[in-house]
């Protein structure tokens, strides 16, 4: 977790230069203390912002709806195997994406579980509504503090350094915490504090008064002093993290011009050398396909390339890419991977070649400590089962997929971070 | 009628503006309160052809196909020029407001439709909320970034039809009374009245490589009955415009959007509701007249009141430009082509706000969704880009802090040099403790000893330009 107030306050006191060198202090006493519970045990949350077409990434291959639905975006059977000819299917009636084939690998190798059927009652089809249900756990979206903010509060304040972070320019709602500032990370490069370059024998001093400044307090609650804390927690994360993140190689070729795989990778350095580092979060955009969602260059329909399909070959790409170089620095039993996305998308398809706000989905959630298989089940697309709208009902609570990585595998307390006991779905065991 | 004081004037104009000089502040005092409001709302009136003459030397954007000369850096150079060197603040900061209200983005909609809405936006920013929604709902690129070009009868898109409720009018839930504003049948049904807006391209001889039209495709438009908020009519989209707009909740939730992001964020204590309300009021006694409404919340002791007063997070925007024009720091965008500074576009995307293409249709979210670390520390990297930003001729493109600049806000000590540079950027109110430990700072050598300060130019270069960079980097700096 970031340095909080307090812990800062006690270990700057009678210290001029913090910022140079506590960072190594703080790093000793996070590995004298063992933080309780979930030692060793990470998590990487990957969330896919838009809402992700469900129904094209588990495919219901033998449903004769799924294909009355939609026409031109439904995969035909031909056309579900990955460009090396192997087969995407997955049991006898769902099939991934074909452009998921290194998800399907992992798939077989019994790494990934996935859920069906994952949503909630009543569901909104607002993105910024939905998002906030999944982000606070809250079925009213109300609420500032996220179910993993939540978490962290409870389990990773006490440990010192950096053990909990963002990859990327903003903090999702997941992670607003009452307790703890949870940094995010843009670019390792620029994460730090920089002085004019034409004075460098003025840098201490800056950095001095700085330190003092933002060693005041605020008034609690107010936007101040939010502010100064994460100011402070930023210049003070900044000097540990350049630190460590320099220590980093890897045998593992990232794809290129994929951000997913860029933010992984940047996960993936922080898991490598902040041995505190327990909870990284990363996002993906653009799945809101209302259009296009498929190619039609040609004037037919392609669904084995455009919008959806770039999208799920990078997340499959990044995933893979991501879980050799754990593989590889000898933590990939220590991580796991969950993805979510605020809802799928409408069964049948409009006349843009894209798909409406739909609800229930398909999570995926992978790594070593995973049962792998399917979870859950998949919602019936007939007429009558669906709603108002035309959307599936959902057969599984997201929440219990919450639950159950929280008890089985962060060993945290579910109940008391969701406010209510929920099923275990068993794909941890 | 209260007194104006100069830190009233100052708040108006970090507020309807992006902050003065002091220059700025002084004669804006000189008007009073109704006075100075009046004169930022008529901009119209403000004398803006300094500005314009820059825009003709810098800016050749005639042609959308000439991509070397219009293309997204080269149009965002030309707003974010305009918000550092206009005399209507007002007018670049209403329009810079409706841009994240009907937040749309270069990221799926091409620049030259990002440029015409830019133009639409900033001449419909104070007309009737009616007029400006439906030159919205006609706009090419409103209608290809929420898919309305491909919504069509046989099988309607959702997209705009959604959006238009749930963010750019009433919100799903009334901001007020927490009642439900609208259903899922109310959105497909809207999507129909919609169906078949479109836009035609210009004609291959049209010179004006922007004249694309609003048309209705009659062929794609479903004219049968359509029922509405529990009304059954052959809506148009025209009429669904018009319901909109006269709704109770939609008068709520443009008076509560334009309060939070002039004024202060609200809560749900029946106090702020009564404020949204009076303000609602001002929108259906004036006929949705955005005018009206900007005028009375400017103009009202809410605005001015305590609460006001540093009460919301600068957006990056609000720290590029407050900065550059609060300390009079030299900018020249360059000319044509040959020496454009790219400058303005680089730092509001370093800092995650890059005008034209904000992150989704919600737009950018206010306040503490600015504070992050990596925010925090991108922000105090501008600072230091600025203060330390020596250039050895001020008049050459791009952007500088000249000596001369900083030599006249140095004062004869540390302590009224300290307070001269709190006062022109913000001004801002710091303890005590604060403000001695900045003065320690301007007297400390190279050791950290404390060894005095005198205003000589070798000090300033280090020391004063030290100074900027720090108090830009004060929590204070952050709110306006």
């Amino acid at each position: 977790m970031a340095i909080t107030r307090r812990q800062f306050i006690k270990q700057s006191a009678g210290v001029a230069s913090v910022g140079m060198f506590l960072p190594r202090v703080w790093l000793g006493e996070s590995q004298a203390q063992t933080p309780m519970g979930a030692a060793n045990r990470k998590m990487v949350v990957i969330q896919l912002i838009g809402g992700n077409d469900g129904l094209n990434t588990v495919i219901p291959y033998t449903n004769s709806r799924y294909y009355s639905l939609r026409p031109s975006l439904a995969f035909k059977q031909s056309e579900l195997k990955d460009d090396m000819d192997r087969s995407m299917l997955i049991s006898s009636d769902l099939a991934l994406n074909p452009a998921m084939k290194e998800i399907k690998e992992l798939y077989d190798e019994g790494k990934v579980a996935i859920i069906n059927g994952v949503g909630y009652s009543q569901p909104s089809l607002s993105h910024f509504l939905s998002m906030d249900v999944w982000h606070t756990a809250n079925l009213a979206g109300a609420g500032g503090i996220g179910w993993l903010g939540k978490y962290a509060d409870a389990a990773l304040i006490e440990k010192d350094g950096i053990s909990a972070a963002s990859i990327g320019g903003s903090l999702p709602k997941s992670l607003f915490a009452s307790k703890s500032v949870i940094p995010s990370i843009q670019d390792f490069s620029l994460y730090n504090f920089i002085t004019d370059p034409g004075h460098p024998e003025d840098y201490q001093n800056q950095l001095d008064a700085f330190t003092a400044a933002s060693s005041r307090s605020f008034e609690p609650g107010a936007f101040r002093s939010a502010i100064n804390m994460t100011a402070m927690d930023a210049v003070q994360g900044a000097q540990q993290l350049q630190a460590a993140v320099a220590s980093y190689s890897s045998r593992v070729a990232y794809p290129e011009n994929n951000p997913l795989a860029a933010a992984l990778k940047m996960a993936a350095q922080i898991l490598i050398t902040m041995p505190e580092a327990a909870l990284l979060y990363v996002m993906l955009g653009s799945f809101d396909t209302h259009s296009d969602q498929i190619d039609h260059r040609s004037g037919q329909p392609n669904r084995l390339a455009g919008q959806h399909s770039s999208l799920i070959k990078w997340l499959s790409q990044a995933v893979k890419a991501f879980y050799e170089d754990l593989n590889q620095h000898g933590l990939a039993d220590d991580v796991l991977i969950m993805e979510w996305s605020e809802f799928g998308r409408r069964p049948e398809e409009n006349a843009s070649l894209g798909t409406d706000h739909g609800t229930a989905n398909s999570m995926f959630v992978i790594g070593n400590p995973v049962r792998g298989g399917l979870y859950g089940e998949a919602p019936s697309l007939n007429a009558l089962d669906l709603d108002s709208a035309g959307n599936v009902k959902f057969t599984v609570d997201f929440r219990s997929v919450y639950a159950t990585i929280l008890d089985r595998w962060l060993q945290g307390d579910s109940q008391s971070i969701l406010g209510e006991k929920f099923e275990n779905i068993g794909f941890l065991g | 009628m209260a007194d104006f004081t100069y830190d009233d004037a100052a708040h108006l104009l970090r507020r309807a503006g992006f902050g003065g000089s002091p220059q700025e502040i002084e004669e804006t005092t000189a008007l009073g309160r109704d006075g100075a409001v009046d004169r930022l709302i008529n901009f119209a009136q403000i004398d803006n052809g300094a500005l314009e003459a820059v825009i003709r030397a810098s800016f050749d954007l005639s042609n959308p196909d000439d991509i070397t000369r219009f293309n997204r850096e080269e149009i965002q150079r030309w707003w974010l020029t305009r918000m550092v060197l206009t005399k209507r603040q007002f007018e670049e900061k209403l329009t810079l407001f409706w841009h994240n209200h009907f937040a749309t983005a270069a990221s799926k909609v091409d620049e030259r439709f990002m440029f015409v809405q830019n133009q639409t936006l900033r001449i419909h920013a104070l007309d009737r909320f009616d007029a400006l929604l439906l030159k919205i709902a006609r706009d090419p690129a409103m209608l290809i970034w929420l898919d309305g070009i491909t919504n069509v009868r046989s099988n309607p898109n959702e997209n705009w039809a959604r959006e238009l409720q749930e963010l750019f009018s009433m919100g799903i839930t009334d901001v007020v009374t927490g009642e439900q504003n609208y259903t899922e049948g109310d959105v497909k049904e809207i999507a129909r009245a919609f169906t078949g807006w479109t836009i035609s391209p210009p004609a291959r001889t049209d010179p004006n490589r922007f004249n694309f039209q609003f048309v209705v495709d009659p062929n794609q438009h479903d004219s049968a009955l359509k029922t509405v908020y529990g009304q059954t009519a052959n809506f148009s989209g025209e009429d669904i415009v018009a319901l909109i707009s006269a709704r109770r909740s939609t008068a709520r939730f443009i008076a509560r959007k334009f309060f939070e992001f002039f004024a202060y964020p609200l809560s749900a204590s029946s106090t702020d509701r009564a404020t949204i309300e009076k303000f609602a009021d001002v929108y259906v006694a004036s006929d949705h007249s955005i005018k009206a409404l900007a005028r009375a919340i400017f103009t009202s002791d809410e605005f001015f009141s305590a609460r006001a007063r540093f009460a919301l997070v600068k957006s990056p925007i609000e720290v590029v430009v407050g900065s550059i024009r609060m300390l009079g720091a030299s900018y020249n965008p360059g000319s044509i082509q040959r020496d454009a500074s790219s400058i303005l576009p680089a730092v509001c995307a370093f800092l995650n706000q890059e005008p034209f293409n904000p992150p989704d249709v919600a737009g950018w979210r206010p306040n503490l969704a600015w504070i992050n670390t990596a925010t925090m520390l991108n922000r105090f990297t501008f600072a230091d880009l600025l203060a330390s930003s020596r250039s050895p001729d001020p008049t050459a493109p791009g952007l500088s802090l000249t000596h001369e600049q900083l030599k006249r806000l140095t004062k004869g000590n540390a302590k009224k040099t300290v307070n001269s540079f709190l006062s022109v950027l913000g001004p801002l109110e710091v303890d005590s403790s604060t403000v001695k430990k900045l003065r320690e700072y301007l007297q400390k050598d190279a050791t950290g000893r404390i060894v005095g300060f005198s205003p000589d130019d070798p000090t300033i270069d280090k020391k004063v330009r030290g100074l900027v960079h720090l108090i830009m980097c004060l929590t204070e700096f952050q709110v306006c």
